[in-house]
């Protein structure tokens, strides 16, 4: 048993279950952590003083986990005195250093603990729902089985933490037959067979200590058995008593740390899966170079929950592969493609018929296109505030660029695609704003409601998708413009990179749009729960990671377009 | 969205015929008098129904123009019909069918459905080209006939359906082997429905994957 592992530390109880199986763990490593300390002091009561502070500092670990509310002093004290009067010849003796460190931490443990005992009741509602929602198909009978124990383990448990509080204020006395109870309960829930002779045992306990009269001491009295053992060395009457509970608080333990062990992985998995945008989000936050990685893992996982989710209609809806190729932008990709496998072919054609300087001379050239094609690069941070972003900048920009290309094309349809994108974006938020600003807008109320989630994910999509086909429509142009016309007064290695820089700005616009889209749907779907959210979130970030390799991908096809470009050039003015 | 299969189409012809037009009509059913100069390529597509199944139409409207030929010749492989079309009305765009044929034969399959047509019959006032010279190079060349106006919505709905027609009796017939995606066929999502949902995001993916 791996009881080291179990320190203060490491061990904050999250709920009532760990907690309890801290307190018997406790029970133990208090015993032992006192035999240590003892070697430092020159006392010659070595048990008798383990004995009693043990029993002092476990009734106090106990009292303090279970979130009793005495002060350590009021009960330590009692506490030696009670051991006192049971043996009569312990000396008087300030509390050793150990026992300070001891108080000290309990004392400090004590309210995180009783603090962290409340909200400890939360999770298990959250963990209820997630497979309740059903949302979470993939793992869904998994994480059922698994919240059913928990559940079952919680809700008990959660009730014991209350019947032992009132039960211990309440009647003091009782305390002793309050803890057997709750060992039942704890067993019976956890499905560890409950030993019978073992609340038996605590029972006689109860009533060998009844005699004691002290009220704090009979509060004392589960720990003060914990360390049996040693007492009972101590005094031999209550050896055989001792042993029994020894056992009998080993086999409570060892069920306890089973059960702690089980159900500290399993309210891992269930914390896990109560939250799967979790490792998205932290993913996305990140935006490292992973990210595209990070979505295709979300994405999967999320295609593999709405394969099961008959009912998905929005998916179905917001298909953005089928939008995209609503948007011709397959068929242009498809168009991009057959012109550069050509002229690709065309380039090795030439390469083949030139020899010497002439061959020299284009490798070099070719090198050198080549390159503003493996340099560019697009960095997510350095897109701009998209607040400030009036659509004007972004057309502004493609114009000035395309006119660097020196060929007839214009930026009008992405201008047209982008416009298109804020429209939508503010046909979903000025209903919002204008319903916090002008209450009396009954017209505007009804747009609010209108807006699902669902629409501004569709809108999101549809807009990724519209501006990624009219981009690769754009690079597609370029190529048949370039193709088509001589391009003088630029050269080929000029081109590439104003495309390059091209590329930069579409996939920035990209990068734009899905933020602007997922802050809209956080926006709408606020009072949305993660589970309906956070995949819509998470397939807009995708689609828009899809986007720009779409974009990226398209540039990389320009560049044998452009080698063509330049060796027929190269060949004209040679003429 | 579903359909059972994809037919690639292309249509071809002299500037100024009124390709684009017959696309406009047949994909959005409406008549632009006066439209742009049609650069490279430019796309449509539309759901037509035959024999009770769903077939998409993907049609390739390409440039005219002659400087554009050595690049719209590029876009011809993999066509499964193409539109052929002339103006009845300029004679000279019909005298330049052998050449627009050729070109077509040479650099598509074989087994490719051309289907000839005599645009802007609504002018039937300034007619240069008679419809019986159009039907008698149809039957010369082996293509399918019909004459069209762009303008009037006729046979414009005609040409392309019966086009596809010929296609889909084609693959019936085991002429076209629907497997081989260089004909201009594709067959559509086998299971539909499940695919639709499954593929998300992939959709694209595959779909971009498959003309490579």
């Amino acid at each position: 048993m791996p009881k080291n592992a179990f320190t203060n530390d490491k061990i904050t109880p999250t709920h009532p279950v760990m907690a309890r199986c801290v307190v018997f763990h406790l029970l133990l490593t208090k015993k032992r952590s006192t035999r240590k300390n003892k070697s430092d002091q020159a006392s010659g009561q070595k048990s008798s003083d383990v004995a009693c502070r043990g029993s002092a500092q476990s009734a106090d670990t106990h009292n303090t986990l279970i979130g009793l509310c005495y002060k350590m002093s009021d009960n330590e004290h009692p506490a030696t005195d009670m051991q006192e009067n049971i043996k009569g010849q312990i000396p008087k003796e300030s509390p050793p250093p150990s026992q300070d460190v001891q108080s000290d931490s309990s004392a400090d443990v004590a309210p995180t603990r009783k603090t962290r005992k409340r909200p400890e009741n939360k999770p298990p509602p959250e963990v209820q729902e997630s497979p309740g929602t059903a949302s979470v198909a993939e793992n869904a009978s998994k994480a059922s089985t698994q919240t059913t124990v928990t559940q079952g383990g919680w809700g008990s448990w959660g009730s014991w933490g209350k019947s032992l509080l009132s039960t211990a204020t309440a009647t003091v006395t009782t305390v002793g037959q309050g803890l057997s109870q709750v060992i039942e309960k704890a067993e019976t829930s956890l499905g560890i067979p409950s030993p019978t002779e073992l609340s038996g045992q605590m029972e006689k306990e109860d009533d060998a200590e009844g005699t004691i009269p002290s009220p704090s001491s009979s509060s004392e009295g589960k720990p003060a058995e914990g360390d049996g053992n040693v007492l009972g060395s101590a005094m031999g009457m209550l050896s055989s008593l001792s042993s029994v509970v020894q056992s009998t608080s080993k086999t409570v333990i060892s069920g306890g740390l089973d059960a702690l062990e089980f159900i500290g992985k399993k309210t891992m998995d269930v914390i896990a899966e109560g939250d799967p945008g979790f490792k998205k989000t932290k993913g996305l936050m990140n935006r490292t170079s992973t990210l595209s990685q990070v979505l295709r893992e979300a994405k999967e996982r999320e295609e593999q929950q709405t394969a099961k989710d008959v009912t998905s209609e929005t998916e179905k809806k917001a298909h953005y592969g089928m939008l995209f190729d609503e948007f011709q932008g397959l068929s242009h990709l498809e168009a991009l493609e057959i012109l550069s496998r050509e002229s690709e072919a065309k380039v090795k054609s030439v390469l083949t018929t030139l020899s010497g300087e002439e061959l020299t001379t284009l490798r070099d050239d070719l090198e050198q296109i080549k390159e503003s094609f493996s340099l560019m690069e697009f960095d997510d941070e350095e897109v701009d505030d998209p607040q400030v972003d009036d659509g004007e900048s972004f057309v502004k920009e493609l114009t000035d660029a395309l006119k660097k290309l020196h060929i007839s094309t214009t930026a009008e349809r992405l201008g047209k695609a982008r416009k298109n994108a804020f429209d939508r974006i503010m046909d979903m938020k000025i209903p919002s704003e204008a319903k916090q600003q002008q209450e009396d807008g009954s017209e505007h109320e009804a747009t609010v409601t209108r807006c699902t989630v669902e629409d501004v994910h569709f809108s999101a999509i549809t807009s990724l998708a519209e501006l990624t086909a009219r981009s690769i429509e754009q690079f597609h142009k370029v190529a048949e413009m370039l193709l088509h016309t001589s391009t003088d007064g630029v050269t080929a290695l000029e081109q590439a990179k104003v495309l390059a820089q091209i590329t930069v700005v579409l996939c920035k616009e990209i990068s734009v749009l899905s933020k602007k889209f997922t802050a809209c749907l956080a926006t709408v779907g606020s009072n949305e729960k993660g589970e309906v959210l956070n995949p819509l979130i998470t397939g807009v970030f995708l689609e828009a990671s899809n986007s720009a390799s779409y974009i990226q991908d398209a540039f990389q096809l320009l560049m044998p377009v452009l080698e063509v470009s330049h060796i027929e050039s190269t060949a004209d003015s040679s003429h | 969205m579903a359909y059972a299969y994809l037919f690639k189409y292309i249509i071809i012809g002299d500037t100024g015929v009124g390709k684009s037009c017959l696309l406009l009509q047949f994909t959005d059913k409406r008549f632009q008098p006066v439209h742009d100069l049609t650069i490279g390529v430019e796309f449509g597509a539309r759901m037509i129904t035959i024999d009770g199944k769903q077939i998409k139409l993907q049609i390739w409207d390409t440039a005219g123009q002659e400087s554009f030929r050595s690049i719209t010749r590029s876009y011809y492989r993999g066509a499964a019909g193409a539109l052929l079309v002339y103006d009845i009305t300029r004679r000279d765009t019909f005298n330049h069918l052998t050449t627009w044929l050729e070109d077509a034969r040479q650099h598509s399959n074989s087994n490719m459905v051309i289907m000839l047509i005599g645009n802007k019959s609504d002018l039937e006032s300034r007619r240069e080209v008679k419809k019986e010279e159009g039907e008698a190079f149809a039957r010369e060349h082996g293509l399918i006939f019909m004459e069209t106006s762009a303008k009037t919505a006729s046979n414009v709905e005609e040409a392309f359906i019966n086009t596809a027609k010929e296609i889909y009796e084609k693959i019936q017939e085991g002429v076209f082997d629907i497997n081989n995606e260089a004909n201009g066929i594709k067959i559509g999502p086998q299971h539909a429905a499940t695919n639709s949902t499954l593929s998300g995001g992939q959709g694209g993916q595959q779909a971009g994957g498959g003309c490579c």
